[in-house]
């Protein structure tokens, strides 16, 4: 029986910081976020780290208002705005990286983000694997993931990177499998 | 089989290290930059060389050590309204005199150098300035922003060495770790515009933009640091307020040149 996204995020914090690939329904993509990025930030008060290149980070902050989520403990990484070339509004919390190819860049404003927290609790969420692979070889962006998931790691940070149900290479996939220390899937509810 | 006095010989002598302050760059080298060594931190425009070096200074004067920075191309007011806000920086480091800064041309100016061309003397009569500096204000860390706009003046090769070996001993003698800002044009193939600088140093920081792809991505590089084992590897840096951050540069992209 599929789990809602309010039972899976009440699972994940239950685990120790870890990196988890969480796979997700296209048709469920913004219950997915919501129950994920509510629970974490608001219920579970976590620093949350939302990097964003799949869609805007105003799209979600939009969603995330009409729910009436709090925002003070949520931060974006917005690699998809820029490239866009679209509006130049800008929310205090998020920070904005020029092209979702510039993945080094990504880890720096993680890493910021993680340093102005003074220790706090953080989860990161990337949104998504499959928006990041559109940009980037599956080359380089397995020697990001290796890397950012350690990196985080070694900070007690949670990582959990959505990938989209049926949009993702074996080879990314597999990938995934490997550096993850567990992959989720909603639909089906069960770990490996 | 060696003796013990054999083995000595072959292991590095731990120096005493000059935190920097900068999580990335004393992680690269294994703890800081071995104390009184005259770095030469490299690189063409907006590679953050002048940024690097106040953090260095910001750092070192809230631990406490006396630092100086001499500003050759612009005035010191100039530069602190285009530097990034620090979370960390406290005002009352220039007040209480921690953190010091002179204008390079205020030191012309009462040395009475007004030719464009400087002299062998003139070499002399500035680095004993700076040495002054360095005993009456006790300075632990210095940086001279830029050493190519001193060497512009200076000329000829045989001037630019005698200054680069002056300043060098006098600031080591004393105990300083110093930074030397050099710019290189971005297609430069050396480490310094005389080519004079990079020999004499005991260690160079090269700081580059590399573009892959179409994106510009700032880069960091230590080439060689006496008195330490150090990662020779090439880092992404950003300027932050919360200081210069570095993660390693993917090596999976296409390649491309730094300039």
């Amino acid at each position: 029986m599929p789990k809602s996204p309010a039972d899976l995020a009440g699972e994940l914090v239950e685990l120790p910081p870890s990196a988890i690939s969480l796979v997700i329904k296209d048709e469920t993509y913004f219950d997915a976020i919501r129950g994920v990025v509510d629970i974490f930030a608001s219920k579970k008060d976590l620093n949350t780290i939302y990097i964003s290149a799949a869609i805007p980070s105003q799209s979600i902050i939009d969603v995330l208002n009409i729910l009436e989520v709090k925002m003070d403990n949520i931060f974006f990484v917005d690699c998809i705005s820029h490239i866009m070339m679209g509006s130049t509004k800008r929310h205090p919390n998020v920070f904005m990286v020029e092209s979702p190819t510039m993945l080094e860049n990504i880890m720096l404003k993680a890493e910021y983000l993680i340093k102005k927290a003074e220790g706090k609790p953080t989860v990161i969420l990337l949104d998504s694997i499959n928006a990041l692979a559109i940009h980037n070889s599956a080359k380089i962006l397995s020697e990001f993931i290796h890397i950012i998931i350690n990196n985080m790691r070694a900070k007690n940070a949670y990582i959990v990177i959505f990938s989209i149900e049926g949009f993702t290479s074996d080879e990314i996939g597999n990938m995934m499998s490997f550096v993850c220390d567990l992959n989720i899937s909603m639909e089906d509810g069960g770990d490996d | 089989m060696a003796s013990d006095d054999d083995k000595s010989a072959t292991i590095p002598v731990d120096r005493e290290r000059c935190v920097t302050g900068i999580e990335g760059l004393d992680n690269i080298l294994n703890g800081g930059i071995p104390r009184g060594n005259t770095i030469l931190f490299t690189g063409s425009c907006g590679t953050g060389k002048t940024t690097l070096s106040l953090e260095f200074l910001v750092h070192g004067a809230i631990a406490g050590e006396n630092c100086l920075f001499v500003s050759v191309t612009e005035t010191s007011d100039k530069l602190m309204n285009n530097v990034i806000p620090y979370d960390f920086f406290d005002e009352s480091l220039i007040k209480k005199g921690t953190l010091v800064f002179v204008d390079m041309p205020v030191i012309y100016e009462r040395l009475g150098m007004t030719e464009m061309e400087l002299s062998l003397e003139d070499v002399d009569s500035i680095v004993k300035a700076i040495g002054n500096l360095v005993d009456e204000l006790k300075i632990k860390r210095l940086v001279l922003d830029s050493v190519t706009s001193v060497c512009y003046r200076l000329k000829t090769e045989e001037k630019i060495r005698e200054f680069i070996l002056k300043i060098g001993k006098t600031l080591s003698d004393r105990g300083c770790t110093s930074m030397l800002i050099s710019e290189i044009s971005p297609s430069a193939e050396r480490y310094s515009l005389y080519g004079v600088e990079e020999a004499i140093a005991d260690g160079i920081v090269l700081m580059g933009n590399l573009e892959r792809r179409g994106d510009l991505l700032r880069t960091l590089q230590v080439v060689k640091m006496r008195g330490t084992n150090h990662s020779r590897a090439k880092y992404v840096l950003d300027l932050t307020p919360a200081g210069i951050l570095l993660v390693p540069l993917l090596k999976g992209g296409s390649g491309g040149g730094t300039t």
